[in-house]
């Protein structure tokens, strides 16, 4: 194991794959986010092993769908916030602990633009969940000179015509292996060791 | 409504609105300051002693205070609840879920949380959300009126060791910030509301960690805890209010001015 390389914490998504590619970082995989029985037996035996520098957390999923709230029951809102959400906890708990000193942790969250936002409650407040969770990371383990920031990426949430106007940047929602791997590698780059706490959005602007 | 909306057309006064987890604290707070202006508020929460004597409170300040039982971390008792509210009072114009889980206080390192403390947390913060969300919707669109959700400054800024109170404080605004933009179109209002006040749930906190006290008290500008009726229920009651008709997606930080992530 080469422990320069970043440790991607990610579920098997085509997207991953691709990002742990552009990353060059190796892949560990998450449980599945159906089976939360599973999650605390995968916590203990990943925070044991051997600290990394870097860490990446991604747990995505393929073939999300939007639906606004009032279609959405019991199950499809477990589906689609508390399942994906309640594995985002344990992913990052988990990363706190094996993060080396100095060492630096970047969350990738699919998060809609504001003004996509309709038919996307459960991920957008996963997103917003996820950037007080990464704010709590970075209090806690500062102490040990630890990074913990946050970026995000309308990728795979864009079902859905744009509204006006457009986004400053061309080529909305982005790239996996151009613009969400660049905003990581700048985040877990050297030269980044003044920011903690941080969300960026690769977004080409969407967001402003 | 009317561009130019006067004060003697507006129905302010004749509001029902329901506070979950208002047995004390802010949720109590917000009652009370809502029956100073002479609404029907409901208390909805699973401590009956409790919520019965909060809403003698409301009433006795003026409105009209009444107690319904109610899990906000349990679908169906949610969905009877806002059947009961509407059964006696033939309308609802808004509603504030203020409750929140038992473990909030509780500090905790994230790597060792169990599923089962997290899942509480989801529960009471998030699925009673969504639960008052959807079986509100349609009394909600009738009335034009709103939905609150009590968030908190952990939503913005993360605390290092209350980090699932803080995630799903976080998680609250994001479902807010989107719905609001889903219940637009029907005239419903969706809002967030980050207070700081002296609570028991507060003075719990700081005997947990006594070091959080000047964690809390040295950034505040104006140098002291909010008081949930006086300083958090108004600024509630007003984003519940005509008043707030064109706010919406907003979280308002009603914390003295300490959180310094805005």
């Amino acid at each position: 194991m080469d422990t320069d390389r970043p440790l991607l914490l990610a579920t098997e998504a085509d997207e991953t794959l691709l990002l742990a590619k552009s990353l060059d970082a190796e892949l560990s995989p998450l449980p599945a986010c159906e089976a939360p029985e599973t999650f605390e037996t995968w916590r203990s035996e990943f925070a044991s092993q051997a600290a990394r520098g870097a860490i990446v957390v991604a747990p995505w999923e393929n073939g999300r769908t939007r639906g606004e709230l009032m279609g959405l029951d019991e199950s499809g809102w477990r589906r689609r916030f508390e399942l994906p959400y309640l594995l985002w906890n344990f992913a990052l708990g988990a990363a706190a602990r094996r993060c080396a000193d100095g060492g630096a942790i970047v969350a990738i969250v699919q998060a809609p633009a504001a003004l996509e936002a309709p038919g996307w409650t459960p991920e957008l407040s996963i997103a917003d969940g996820l950037l007080s969770l990464i704010r709590s990371i970075a209090a806690s383990e500062g102490t040990r000179g630890v990074r913990a920031n946050l970026v995000t990426t309308p990728i795979g949430l864009t079902e859905v015509d744009l509204v006006a106007p457009p986004p400053p940047l061309a080529g909305f929602p982005g790239q996996i292996d151009k613009h969400v791997a660049g905003a990581v590698r700048m985040l877990l780059c050297p030269d980044a060791h003044g920011l903690t706490g941080r969300v960026l959005p690769a977004d080409g602007g969407r967001s402003l | 409504m009317t561009t130019h909306d006067t004060p003697e057309s507006r129905s302010d006064d004749r509001k029902t609105i329901i506070v979950t987890g208002a047995t004390g604290g802010v949720g109590r707070g917000i009652a009370i300051a809502c029956g100073r202006v002479g609404w029907s508020v409901w208390i909805a929460a699973r401590r009956e002693k409790e919520g019965l004597a909060v809403a003698e409170e409301v009433t006795a300040a003026g409105g009209t205070g009444h107690f319904v039982r109610c899990d906000a971390g349990e679908r169906r008792s949610v969905e009877a609840m806002i059947d009961a509210v509407i059964e006696a009072d033939g309308r609802l114009d808004g509603i504030c879920h203020n409750a929140t889980s038992g473990l909030s206080p509780v500090p905790v390192t994230l790597c060792d949380v169990p599923l089962k403390d997290f899942q509480n947390h989801v529960d009471v913060a998030l699925r009673a959300a969504w639960a008052l969300a959807r079986k509100g919707h349609a009394a909600l669109k009738e009335s034009g009126g709103s939905l609150l959700l009590l968030t908190s400054e952990a939503g913005f800024e993360g605390k290092a060791k209350l980090s699932p109170y803080a995630g799903v404080k976080g998680a609250q605004r994001g479902f807010a910030r989107a719905l609001a933009r889903e219940w637009g179109h029907d005239g419903i209002r969706v809002n967030s509301l980050a207070p700081l006040a002296a609570t028991p749930a507060m003075e719990r906190a700081f005997e947990l960690d006594p070091e959080m006290v000047p964690r809390v008290l040295e950034r505040n500008p104006l140098g002291y805890l909010g008081d949930p009726a006086d300083d958090i229920g108004s600024a509630a009651r007003f984003l519940l209010s005509d008043e707030a008709r064109y706010v919406t997606g907003h979280t308002l930080m009603v914390d003295g001015g300490s959180c310094p992530a805005i």
